[in-house]
């Protein structure tokens, strides 16, 4: 297990395979974090139901495109250039849940509740991870996503708290997402996953973060009034 | 050193420039939410600046 703290005068010293791992999950972070406003700011910029949450939609996708920024930095130095995911249809992002677009104001706070979670726990994969540019940037970012997702899951609860109709809405929106964000931890028993924590990138294993992740949404959901939906149903990575 | 990206400074400094502007219109609108007008005002200087980004066009930006 390498156990090294690595500086940007560094990485050319590196083995190949912790230079290329290191890329790699850089262009997806990127990926992701630019991912998000892709989804949401044409359809809900316009359409969220007050003109201060419009203004929360922009301030989010501003906070994300200042993530993309701090990881393609990081990125940038070591030589990789991320740049080519801004102009990324959706339907080719890195991750599944990315390809799509949120078309409704259930969605949009249901994903902020959800999916910026998973976004979390990718983040805190890299807490003392090997590479210290990296590490440096995280707390602002976890900070701003912490944000993300107490808005959605206020926005979550006023609609759980709004009625019977409202409700199972909501439930449904949970089921659809639900499973979306399980499967964003990847593979089972990933090789690709073993390796990032061989070399430090990574803390846990896809199925440890997973599982983690469902011990602290299970419990959420009940509170909230609402059905935690059937783990294995839809998934596509398991 | 590693060698850096194409780029890698410019984009840097031009999306930082971008988050600056959209943090300061959605606080322009926030600090005057009882103010229509100026809500309004906001919310689509926040749009403009949204569109160019989502558009994407790298190039076009940074020359």
């Amino acid at each position: 297990m390498f156990t090294d703290k690595i500086e940007l005068k560094d990485f050319d010293k590196m083995d190949p395979e912790y230079k290329e791992l290191l890329g790699h999950v850089l262009t997806i972070q990127a990926d992701c974090e630019i991912g998000g406003p892709h989804l949401y700011v044409e359809t809900m910029l316009p359409a969220a139901p007050t003109k201060l949450d419009q203004l929360i939609v922009a301030r989010t996708a501003a906070e994300e495109i200042d993530h993309f920024r701090k990881i393609a930095r990081v990125a940038g130095d070591i030589g990789v250039d991320v740049s080519f995911v801004l102009s990324q249809p959706n339907q080719q992002r890195f991750v599944d849940t990315f390809r799509g677009l949120i078309t409704t104001w259930e969605d949009n706070a249901v994903f902020g509740f959800l999916i910026d979670r998973v976004g979390r726990y990718q983040l805190e994969e890299f807490y003392d991870c090997s590479y210290l540019p990296l590490q440096r940037i995280l707390p602002d970012i976890v900070t701003e996503e912490l944000g993300h997702i107490e808005y959605g899951y206020n926005k979550t609860l006023e609609l759980v708290q709004s009625g019977d109709e409202e409700k199972a809405k909501a439930q449904k929106v949970v089921d659809y997402w639900y499973v979306r964000a399980l499967d964003m931890f990847g593979h089972t028993g990933s090789k690709r996953s073993e390796r990032y924590r061989y070399w430090g990138l990574k803390r846990r294993s896809n199925e440890q973060a997973r599982q983690d992740y469902m011990n602290e949404v299970g419990p959420i959901l009940t509170q909230m009034g609402l059905k935690i939906p059937d783990p294995n149903q839809g998934r596509r990575y398991l | 050193m590693p060698q850096t990206a194409p780029n890698t400074e410019k984009l840097d400094e031009h999306l930082l420039e971008v988050v600056r502007a959209l943090h300061g219109a959605v606080k322009q609108g926030v600090s005057h939410k009882d103010e229509r007008k100026i809500m309004e005002t906001a919310i689509k200087d926040c749009k403009e600046i949204l569109d160019v980004i989502m558009e994407g066009n790298v190039q076009e930006w940074l020359n």
